[in-house]
């Protein structure tokens, strides 16, 4: 995908390091799908064991709990690069050329300053948990290597946002240069299309590259 | 800035609605507020505003607010000396013995030093009775008779309860109705206020008079740099109100079991009362040896386990 | 400036954000930090306020998703995902053509319920749309129905997912407002029918009136019972999900994991393969976390509302209006309808929830009033259950509605030869219809508390 004329205004550094980003974001998607398979599984364990077997799984709760940072967390950045965090676009999607540009490109900057500072905050969360001690009410596990999912799934949203502020930039500077690595808006037609798309698969939606740009 | 404002306005982080379980809170407020003319203000925040109750420690550390309340066995890890407080079958009489008891526990070096971690300071205790059980179905005769049954039990009571067999099942306490109603569980373990709260008395068919084996220890705390901050008269103020504020919730407590036995009357619930041997048997099991593994594992971290837990027991015998 | 007053400003800059584009979740998490920031400088000084506050802010992701009846989500949307593997769709429509062709616009009456089962389990209202308007509309159209008429009910038989369970968005309503999640559940099952009717009413009037969708006659009671096995694994997904959470037997994830097992048989059976799987998984996690961040993001805001005091503050307002509570709550729905035209339901509820919620409550008499006491003549609990019930329909109604109803496009899309102005057109009796339950679930609430009550 993506792959345009190779002429020598590609930005090659920025299309490898996006290239380099994107593989670390599939793979934090991919063990967060995986982690939901294994929390349904679990969680038929438990049913079955405790309704057939009296056998409960001790602490079900509290692992499911714990666990749940990897999803709830894991595919932060994916979400991201291919823009399905949700937002109003009635307004964005009447602008054009330049003024789009700068419109997104303050929007990232303005995401990347508070991603920053919950770097910073949910890093003192898990510092705690770690240095002061922390455990789970029922089965006493402990909260810190939850608790660091956080920030390190942050800090690679970070880095994308880094690449989004530099990809939007690039725009702004040339308006009608090729998009490369950020999400563009669709018309609802548009983004009709692309449902039908993916009900139908005719676009399989890959484990690689799944930008909309 | 607190040098030159005479007014202070404490943020308070509670869980839940207003209830029997922060009434001294409420009570301390008004007291503070009256000792120095409106000037030193406590502003509660129920409903998890402020914080998660399991988070409470970590705002009180981070100065985002100036005082809350916490259940040790949230996590024992967060607070590990105060643990000997919820050992089973420790065999606290009533809630004025264990608020003695908390008091004394509280100013022990070891604890306040482990508090201290989080910037917190132990202002009082807020005593509960023993967590006894509310159950569905036929009533156990014998201790023996817990073998097998799925129960909701935390901390030390769930493993108290293991050493006779019972097999604690996680439920959160709001879905403990349905639990008991459905058979999830047979029986849940609270306190009576809570028992009513979360209205384990609809489902259940009987109650357990004296198992009795054990409870929860949840204490108030305040940040040590705003109490440090404070002015004289404001210090004093505070402190000189604990004693009248947990008069107070003794007293609202005890309105709970003139609640608690007629509810019990009312939703026909059968009251049952172990034989004495058998409580013996039980605690034999569960006391002492669970006594000992505690000792073992805190002393491993260094805290001076088997004095806490001397402490404890002088204090009760 | 008050702490109050910040909170009022801080709300402003939001609406301003999201209005303009900003992504929703972290629109909120922005503007709750800032507010943060703010508060604690006014107390701390700048310096410490700005650590505080961005500590503060850092506990809220973890703490608040790392919440057990949150977990449910990710399994309510695998079976979403898992449910075209399945293969259920085609099996559906032929057992409710077969049962139902014979009524005057039976074939649509049949469309509705098979695109409201399939709905209902996949939770994809605009994916159900797409998939039924290959599987229907040509039906339709070989025997004669109108092109407005088939598109449409295919646009609004997808819209009423949201009602039956499973739900994720009655989930989500369900832990934002902290009422049991089993319970929200349970209440959307039978407006979810209700509504199912009321469609079903509007269409045998009018193809009766207008004679545009001739009945369908001619199938024997042998081939109706030879299309039930088809339907049997939707069904199971729903008794298992509504039989386990109303009898109390599973916790809501329990019953999803449950849900999503059967499913993820049926489809392997279906010949689904490794690939798909992973796909369907893939897609699961990229829905699950954008709507953990959606929470948590908003969260991050709603807990600087907490510092602020502003949810206290805008319930006394709305409690202290003139107008009578039903009034004001007939005005709250409308607001919802129109606000439901810009954004997606999802976001709009939990952007709107934090401080509409108390106020709701507050003018019912409280989280605790008894029903005798009451404004709605229900108690706390219930009101807030049926409130959910109303919000979530609200929600629905903006699918077929113009200027963005995202499934009249996907009709449209789907079929060239349908104008979008057409579906619109042809969705206009379903809105009517959709009026009419909502004021059928606002005149009789047991409706919705019925089933949550004895549960
Ligand atoms: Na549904
Ligand atoms: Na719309």
């Amino acid at each position: 995908m993506n792959a345009g004329p190779a002429s020598s205004e590609q930005p090659r550094t920025y299309i490898r390091f996006d290239g380099a980003l994107g593989v670390i974001e599939n793979l934090f998607n991919l063990i967060a799908a995986a982690s939901i398979l294994v929390l349904m599984l679990l969680a038929v364990v438990q049913v079955v064991g405790r309704t057939a077997f009296n056998w409960p799984v001790p602490g079900f709760i509290d692992i499911t709990e714990q666990a749940m940072a990897v999803f709830a967390f894991g595919g932060i950045a994916y979400c991201q690069r291919v823009g399905d965090h949700i937002r109003m676009e009635i307004v964005l999607g009447q602008l054009k050329g330049r003024t789009l540009w700068i419109a997104e490109f303050v929007g990232v900057v303005l995401i990347w300053l508070v991603i920053t500072g919950l770097v910073y905050g949910s890093w003192f969360h898990f510092q705690r948990s770690w240095l002061l001690g922390d455990s789970t009410i029922d089965i006493g596990l402990p909260t810190w290597p939850s608790k660091l999912v956080v920030p390190v799934a942050l800090s690679l949203l970070w880095l994308r946002l880094v690449l989004q502020i530099y990809g939007y930039w690039r725009l702004v500077r040339n308006p009608d240069a090729e998009p490369i690595a950020v999400p563009v808006i669709h018309d609802v037609a548009e983004t009709a299309k692309h449902e039908i798309e993916e009900a139908f698969g005719e676009d399989p939606a890959e484990f690689g590259r799944g930008e909309k740009a | 800035a607190e040098t030159f404002a005479q007014d202070v306005t404490w943020n308070v982080s509670l869980w839940g609605k207003r209830r029997a379980f922060t009434e001294h809170i409420e009570k301390l407020a008004e007291l503070v507020d009256q000792k120095t003319d409106g000037g030193f203000k406590l502003n509660l925040s129920y409903g998890e505003a402020l914080s998660k109750s399991r988070e409470n420690l970590d705002g009180i550390s981070i100065g985002a607010f100036e005082m809350a309340q916490f259940c040790a066995s949230y996590h024992a890890d967060k607070n590990p000396t105060l643990t000997v407080l919820e050992l089973p079958f420790l065999g606290v009489p009533d809630l004025e013995t264990q608020v003695a008891l908390d008091k004394e526990i509280y100013s022990h070096p070891a604890v306040q030093k482990d508090l201290a971690r989080w910037n917190a300071k132990l202002l009082m205790s807020s005593p509960m009775p023993q967590y006894n059980f509310v159950g569905k179905g036929d009533a156990p005769k014998s201790v023996s008779d817990f073998e097998g049954m799925r129960v909701r039990a935390l901390g030390g009571v769930g493993k108290a309860m293991e050493t006779i067999g019972a097999v604690p099942t996680t439920v959160t306490a709001s879905e403990t109705f349905q639990a008991i109603d459905s058979g999830t569980v047979r029986a849940a373990s609270f306190a009576p206020h809570a028992h009513l709260a979360f209205k384990t008395v609809e489902a259940g068919s009987w109650w357990t008079t004296n198992l009795n084996p054990g409870t929860v220890n949840c204490p108030v705390v305040i940040n040590q740099d705003a109490y440090a901050a404070l002015p004289d008269n404001y210090k004093e103020a505070l402190d000189s109100s604990v004693d009248e504020a947990i008069a107070h919730y003794l007293a609202t407590y005890k309105k709970v079991y003139d609640k608690w036995y007629p509810t019990l009357d009312e939703m026909k619930i059968e009251q049952i009362t172990f034989e004495q041997s058998e409580i013996d048997a039980f605690k034999e099991k569960a006391g002492k040896p669970l006594w000992d593994e505690w000792v073992k594992e805190m002393s491993a971290k260094g805290i001076p386990a088997q004095e806490l837990l001397d402490m404890v027991q002088s204090k009760l015998n | 400036m008050t702490p109050f007053d910040i909170g009022l400003i801080m709300t402003g800059v939001l609406l301003v954000l999201v209005v303009i584009g900003m992504r929703v979740a972290f629109a909120a998490a922005l503007v709750g930090m800032v507010g943060l920031i703010a508060i604690f400088s006014m107390r701390l000084g700048f310096e410490k306020g700005v650590i505080t506050a961005l500590k503060m802010a850092g506990t809220v992701p973890h703490s608040k998703s790392v919440t057990y009846s949150l977990s449910v989500l990710p399994t309510f949307i695998l079976i979403g995902f898992l449910a075209f593997y399945a293969g259920f769709t085609r099996q559906l429509f032929e057992a409710a053509k077969r049962w139902l062709g014979w009524l005057p616009g039976g074939m649509a009456v049949g469309t509705v319920f098979a695109t409201a089962g399939f709905a209902a389990v996949s939770g994809a209202s605009v994916a159900t749309a797409a998939v039924f308007s290959r599987v229907a509309i040509p039906e339709m159209l070989a025997v004669g129905y109108s092109k407005r008429l088939s598109s449409a009910v295919v646009a609004a038989g997808g819209t009423l997912a949201s009602l039956i369970p499973p739900s994720a968005i009655l989930v989500i309503y369900a832990i934002l407002v902290e009422q049991s999640v089993a319970k929200l559940l349970i209440a959307g099952f039978l407006p979810g029918i209700f509504s199912a009717f009321i469609y079903v009413i509007i269409i045998i009037g009018m193809s009766a009136w207008r004679g545009d969708a001739p009945p369908v006659h001619g199938f024997t009671w042998g081939q109706r019972f030879a299309s039930v096995p088809g339907t049997l694994p939707i069904v199971s997904v729903v008794a298992i999900i509504f039989g386990s959470l109303y009898y109390g037997i599973a916790t809501p994830t329990e019953a999803g994991a449950l849900g999503a097992f059967v499913v993820l048989v049926t489809a392997i059976v279906n010949g689904m393969r490794g690939r798909q799987l992973g796909q369907a998984l893939h897609e699961t996690a990229k829905l699950t976390v954008m709507i953990f961040t959606l929470i948590w993001g908003v969260l991050v805001y709603v807990r600087f509302l907490g510092f602020a005091g502003l949810p206290e503050a805008f319930k006394e307002f709305i409690v202290a209006l003139e107008f009578s509570p039903w009034m004001t709550l007939v005005i709250i729905l409308c607001a919802y309808a129109v606000l439901g035209m810009f954004i997606d339901a999802i976001g709009m509820l939990v952007l709107t929830l934090p401080v509409v919620y108390p106020a709701v409550m507050a003018l019912n008499g409280g989280e605790f009033v008894s029903a005798a006491d009451s404004s709605f003549g229900m108690s706390g609990e219930l009101c807030a259950i049926w409130f959910g019930i109303l919000v979530v329909k609200m929600a629905e109604l903006c699918l077929i509605t113009p200027p963005i109803g995202l499934n009249c496009f996907v009709v449209a899309g789907v079929r060239p030869d349908i104008p979008v102005q057409e579906v619109f057109r042809g969705c206009m009796p379903f809105f009517v219809a959709d009026g009419l339950t909502i004021a059928g679930l606002v005149a009789f609430p047991a409706i919705v508390t019925w089933l949550p009550s004895v549960m």
